[in-house]
């Protein structure tokens, strides 16, 4: 069932705006993959070039080994969730899951079986007989996804699917979509603008900016490498510094940043290189020990705010050179707005950029 | 039990709706007595049987059925010409002109629009020209006044089909692109997707399009009058033969009585339809 899926140089414009520009990866198959990006970065457009929604200007979708690019929306064998659900009001429950399986001609007794099965399988049973507007955001959200995986599709695609829904029942239908995945090992590509989402859910993490591939990853790795400022800047909180190498030898860099000389881990840096730096609040650390080790940059600045997060405790602090960094430290530490603060950020903690 | 506390509020719909129901209730007050042989202008005012007999005559009947017929055919046909129309409609470029265009006839009053088709479909008319020229009848064609009500039926359709594309392109055009797209998604081909989303979603709206143009074709006057056959004829005319051209104002009102209950009957059998599709 699982298929590779290629897109190939895609280009899409919509009149003078360019959607997508030169868009190419590969999903091998099984993998759940999430498109991340800002409003209007073309992830939607790109998930309905998938689809065969939209025409691409240029470039090829392979499902596989053959092109989907003549092949009507109807019999690519994809099945896509929408962001409205986009259930069909005048239909039951049921009938909105059997869908599918009725344009395709599948037997009867071969449609009410699998029906039972995905319905017991995302919790809907008992709702057989309701309508859509029936039913709470949660379940049509679950019909939503029942309805796409019942045809067993090759490409499953999600579409924002759980930006209508509260935060606590989000992170637990995304839980319950990514075991629904991985059970049944369809390609995915799945669509979102929350990060959170897409780190929690992802093997693979593509983001998107301006019609364009910026990094594809795997969630850990986008996380703690971003390749690009804006990527860095997408993907949770950073403290995004830039600098100049003032000398690299060896496995360590010195650059001169506003923030004052740091070391960092040396990736190829040339002296005189204007390179970023990308400082996560969490790989900041308070110390407290009068015992500094030689290969750490510690910094001082002025608490100018502590914000009480539940889970942590954010702190804005201003540097000897104006520059503010946030840090996020454990929620039970002892810290006062207007003191002064030492803290230690580690050389491998510093992702470097380049300009 | 708790006295519902009556609400003053109410008392500021009275200016609208006080105004529409004095003359509703009023009319039909009248509508009935005089139906009953009361508020005789021409006779003694009492109590009296002998106008509803005069009614149920074969007269009335002929003309009763020529008015239900026009008028099934005409909501009936609008809207088999309504739906692809609307549907072809949503996907064309330049379609807010072809819109604007397609409403001239709703602005158009009934009479007017009645003597325009008239001097097209007449004796003379430009149909009956061209088809002469193109030597394919030898003496022109009656389609105006035809017995068969074929130029009524023609004039009711050409002002009606741009009542029936209001209510049919907003219907169509409110369904979300991605239902339809899910549908497609999902397998199903153009065909299916009107069979199986389009048609169901807009049926409601297109009951309510025949049932308004029903009742607004079978209570017709202007039309019948100048395109429609001379017997039978519809049924206002026969109400306005008898008040205006006989003094009868009493079996007029009875006829009025008649053409009210058919309208209600057909309401009715809408609302009973909406709710059977509604569930």
């Amino acid at each position: 069932m699982a298929t590779r899926l290629i897109v190939n140089g895609i280009d899409k414009a919509f009149d003078d705006f360019q959607a997508l520009s030169n868009v190419s990866f590969t999903i091998e198959p099984g993998q759940f993959v999430t498109l991340l990006g800002p409003s209007g970065c073309g992830k939607t457009t790109l998930l309905r070039v998938i689809a065969g929604f939209l025409e691409p200007d240029q470039g090829e979708i392979f499902f596989g080994d053959q092109v989907m690019n003549e092949v009507p929306p109807n019999k690519r064998n994809t099945a896509m969730c929408f962001q409205s659900y986009a259930l069909f009001p005048h239909k039951t429950v049921y009938e909105n899951i059997n869908f599918g399986l009725r344009m395709r001609k599948i037997k009867v007794e071969e449609q009410e079986k699998r029906v039972r099965e995905v319905m017991e399988m995302v919790d809907l049973v008992g709702l057989e007989h309701r309508k859509p507007y029936e039913l709470s955001g949660g379940q049509q959200q679950r019909v939503a996804l029942a309805r796409a995986i019942i045809v067993r599709p090759e490409i499953l695609l999600f579409d924002e699917p759980l930006s209508n829904l509260d935060a606590k029942l989000r992170e637990k239908v995304r839980v319950d979509i990514r075991n629904i995945q991985r059970s049944l090992g369809i390609t995915t590509v799945y669509v979102t603008h929350d990060q959170a989402e897409a780190l929690a859910i992802s093997d693979v993490v593509i983001a998107m900016n301006k019609g364009k591939i910026v990094q594809k990853s795997d969630p850990k790795t986008i996380y703690n490498h971003p390749s690009t400022k804006f990527v860095a800047d997408f993907i949770g909180s950073a403290n995004i510094i830039s600098g100049t190498c003032l000398e690299a030898a060896g496995s360590t860099a010195v650059v001169n940043t506003s923030l004052g000389i740091l070391q960092v881990q040396n990736t190829g840096l040339i002296q005189g290189d204007t390179i970023f730096l990308c400082i996560r609040p969490e790989d900041i650390v308070p110390d407290v020990s009068e015992n500094v080790l030689p290969d750490q940059n510690v910094l001082t600045g002025e608490v100018l705010n502590a914000v009480y997060m539940g889970s942590s405790l954010d702190l804005f602090i201003r540097m000897d050179t104006q520059h503010i960094v946030r840090a996020s430290v454990a929620k039970d530490t002892w810290v006062s707005e207007g003191s002064q603060i030492r803290f230690i950020v580690h050389p491998d903690k510093i992702c470097i950029m380049k300009g | 039990m708790k006295r519902r506390k009556f609400e003053w509020g109410y008392l500021l719909l009275i200016p609208g709706v006080g105004y529409i129901m004095f003359f509703v209730l009023a009319s039909l007050y009248i509508m009935f007595a005089q139906s009953f042989g009361f508020y005789n202008y021409t006779g003694t005012s009492e109590f009296s049987l002998q106008f509803w007999q005069h009614v149920f005559s074969r007269t009335f009947f002929d003309d009763l059925w020529f008015s239900f017929r026009t008028a099934l055919l005409t909501a009936l046909i609008s809207i088999i010409i309504c739906y692809p129309l609307s549907l072809i409609l949503q996907r064309i470029p330049g379609r807010k002109t072809f819109l604007s265009i397609l409403k001239i006839p709703m602005f158009v009053p009934a009479l007017v629009a009645s003597f325009l088709i008239v001097n097209i479909i007449d004796y003379h008319g430009v149909i009956n020209m061209i088809l002469e020229k193109l030597r394919l009848i030898d003496e022109p064609l009656r389609l105006r006044n035809d017995a068969a009500g074929i130029g009524a039926l023609s004039v009711q359709i050409w002002k009606n089909v741009p009542f029936q594309m209001i209510i049919m392109y907003s219907a169509i055009e409110a369904i979300r692109k991605d239902v339809r797209d899910a549908a497609a998604n999902l397998g199903a081909n153009r065909f299916s997707i009107l069979k199986e989303i389009i048609i169901p979603i807009t049926l409601p709206s297109a009951l309510v399009a025949v049932i308004m143009v029903f009742v607004r074709t079978f209570n017709d006057f202007a039309i019948s009058k100048t395109a429609g056959p001379y017997y039978p004829t519809s049924i206002s005319n026969l109400m306005y033969l008898h008040a205006y051209t006989f003094a009868d104002w009493n079996t007029a009102a009875c006829i009025g009585v008649m053409m009210m209950i058919t309208s209600i009957a057909f309401v009715s059998f809408y609302s009973y339809l909406s709710k059977k599709i509604g569930n």
